[in-house]
């Protein structure tokens, strides 16, 4: 059985997945780009439901970061910053597009996830430390 | 319409178990339908991807049915029933769509075999849907029913022997359908 994942996670504010009339629908172009999707909460949300829910996003965050996937964030959420302080994570690289191809041009410009790259390289041994190399014995 | 609140892995296959992502990242079929019906689309967190990890093997029920990953899908049940309330309070319809077969998110449909574990080795085919919720769905549930809170369900089927796209998308419709009158 084959595994189609992209290896590549935005983390999406809520008006680029539910866009109001005439905005800029974030989710549409993601899809279309292979990016799999995490909506932050919606900025109407009272502060304590958005502050659980954030805190789930950022535990899955980091899973994803420690097998080397590659993120971005897409638009903002008051929060976000600090729930990924709280599980070591640091806030990805950021875009606030107002435009399809201004997103497009961000996805484009991203490198290649960590995991893909580093399966690319022949001498890596699994958990080696990042830009350290280690030949195994041979 | 309404809210649909949906599983992680359907606007995110890279959550999925090994050798279960079907596409790249965002799970069309089912968004595609939820968007041309105007509904809002929110995301529910995976009960396993935090708790088991990436490299989790593939899994039944019963292996996941432990007092700690009950304590892990109430915390994220609690969560996600905040979001739904502020939704409800609004009179906004609820649909809650999940991944029918899995452990944790099946609908209708979860997937149970008493005798799983040790080596995880195991023939194609193994017989192991059974009707019935996922865990974290349970949880779910019964967090709901405590609120008072009244929603639908739809699943995605892939997992399923019987999957077909088409029969997939007129379920959901149907589902979506079912407050308009």
């Amino acid at each position: 059985m084959g595994d189609e994942r992209s290896w590549r996670v935005a983390l999406v504010a809520d008006r680029y997945v539910n866009p109001a009339p005439g905005g800029l629908d974030g989710l549409a172009v993601l899809a279309a780009a292979g990016w799999g999707v995490m909506q932050l909460p919606d900025d109407a949300y009272r502060a304590e439901v958005a502050r659980l829910l954030l805190a789930e996003v950022a535990e899955q965050v980091e899973e994803f970061s420690r097998h080397g996937y590659l993120f971005i964030l897409v638009g903002e959420r008051a929060g976000l910053g600090e729930a990924l302080a709280r599980v070591g994570v640091a806030v990805p690289p950021r875009a606030v597009p107002a435009s399809a191809g201004e997103l497009s041009e961000f996805l484009a410009a991203q490198p290649d996830p960590p995991a893909l790259a580093a399966a690319e390289e022949p001498t890596r041994v699994r958990g080696a430390l990042p830009g350290r190399r280690w030949f195994p014995d041979r | 319409m309404g809210v649909a609140f949906v599983a992680h892995c359907l606007l995110n296959q890279n959550s999925k178990v090994r050798e279960g992502a079907h596409c790249a990242g965002v799970y069309s079929p089912i968004v595609d339908v939820l968007r041309a019906k105007g509904w809002r689309v929110e995301q529910m967190p995976c009960p396993e991807l935090a708790f088991a990890g990436l490299n989790r093997f593939w899994a039944v029920r019963e292996q996941y049915d432990t007092v700690a990953f009950r304590r892990h899908c109430q915390r994220l049940a609690a969560a996600v029933a905040g979001a739904i309330a502020a939704r409800a309070e609004q009179g906004e319809d609820i649909v809650l769509v999940g991944v029918e077969g899995s452990p944790s998110m099946g609908v209708t449909i979860t997937s149970s075999d008493p005798d799983r574990g040790g080596r995880p080795d195991w023939p194609e085919g193994t017989p192991e849907h059974t009707g019935g919720e996922g865990i974290f769905v349970e949880e779910l549930h019964a967090e709901l029913e405590r609120r008072g809170i009244a929603f639908r369900v739809a699943g995605e089927t892939h997992a399923l022997a019987t999957h077909d796209v088409a029969t997939e998308r007129a379920r959901l419709e149907s589902v979506l359908d079912d407050g308009d009158g």
